[in-house]
């Protein structure tokens, strides 16, 4: 299935997943592990190994710096 | 409430505050009656710090357990060459008392312990997370939560910078990030390097955050997360949403930290 992934900060892109994919798997094919990021559906966190059952999502980093 | 509850000198210092639309002498008395932590006087402290001074928030309270190094010169802006190797927040301390005698300064030269962390936010009308790690991070999202006290959040890495408030009637932190990463798999400024202005910018941002939480003016960024982006010199705005299963603000949260692991991954034990 195809996702579309806006990244914010690096614009939108569509991903390619198996119809069985988990939300992690949406994140590695942008290159980025799951502990980096927050994937957000409806502006709502949705668990990273929960099965990918939205078209578009975005996806923020988290950062640490002070 | 009257302007001649300031005296002539803070009717000169906040001139420009008095006669400001939406401010005037009652929105000072307000802000000379309030009061804010800044936890961490590092890049985002800094100008927090220096605005929220200047502008005659009345009491500050600054946290930090770290020591000025001359590598933080090249954006900790109200730290000097000669204040290296001193307590940031005595050296926080000093600048506020040069900058504005009317500000009382409460320094701590420590790291927040979870213990402790509760009643140390319950005595301040607005938190600043200028924090440079997680398990800090966390805490204050958690204490703020539970106390109801409003906390204006900042983030930077290398050109970019995340901007929040999380208010208590608000989604919390946690319903944007539910837990921290794992040790060592979000890189730091220590590691990657940041652009000297970018906490100016992002600090900025978050004292004016601050001062609107003070004054009760404008919409907070409560529920909105900004992106700003240095090299494209560009704002993006992120929604989000209250999460009604978050361990701390959701229908069942939290009312203590004791059930927090903030030495690991800042999980929320459930019952």
């Amino acid at each position: 299935m195809e996702v579309t992934v806006e990244l914010v900060g690096e614009g939108e892109r569509t991903v390619s997943v198996p119809a069985d994919a988990d939300y992690a798997a949406v994140v590695r094919e942008l290159g980025y592990s799951p502990h980096e990021v927050t994937v957000l559906v409806d502006g709502s966190p949705v668990p990273e190994d929960a099965p990918v059952d939205a078209d578009h999502v975005r996806v923020l980093r988290l950062i640490a710096g002070g | 409430m009257s302007d001649l509850s300031l005296d002539a000198t803070q009717l000169d210092r906040y001139s420009r505050h008095i006669i400001l639309d939406d401010v005037g002498p009652e929105g000072q008395k307000r802000l000379l009656e309030g009061s804010a932590l800044v936890v961490g006087a590092g890049g985002l402290g800094a100008p927090v710090i220096q605005y929220l001074a200047a502008a005659g928030v009345g009491r500050l309270g600054i946290v930090d357990d770290d020591v000025v190094e001359r590598s933080n010169l090249q954006r900790q802006v109200i730290h000097r060459d000669a204040d290296v190797g001193r307590p940031k927040a005595e050296s926080a301390e000093e600048f506020v008392a040069d900058l504005n005698p009317d500000i009382e300064v409460e320094a701590m030269e420590r790291r927040i312990a979870p213990e402790e962390a509760r009643n140390l936010v319950a005595d301040y009308d607005v938190v600043v997370d200028c924090t440079d790690n997680f398990p800090t991070r966390y805490m204050l999202n958690d204490a703020c939560q539970i106390e109801g006290v409003p906390l204006c959040h900042g983030a930077i890495y290398k050109f970019e910078g995340q901007i929040t408030t999380l208010s208590p009637d608000g989604p919390c932190y946690r319903c944007l990030f539910p837990e921290a990463p794992e040790p060592g798999t979000v890189p730091d400024c220590a590691t990657t390097g940041v652009l000297g202005v970018l906490p100016g910018t992002v600090g900025c941002l978050q004292a004016t955050e601050a001062v609107k939480v003070l004054l009760g003016l404008g919409e907070t960024l409560t529920g909105r997360l900004l992106f700003y982006d240095a090299r494209e010199l560009s704002f993006e705005t992120v929604p989000y949403q209250r999460n009604p299963d978050c361990p701390v603000c959701g229908d069942d949260g939290i009312d203590d930290l004791a059930g927090v692991d903030y030495d690991g991954g800042c999980g929320v034990a459930s019952d």
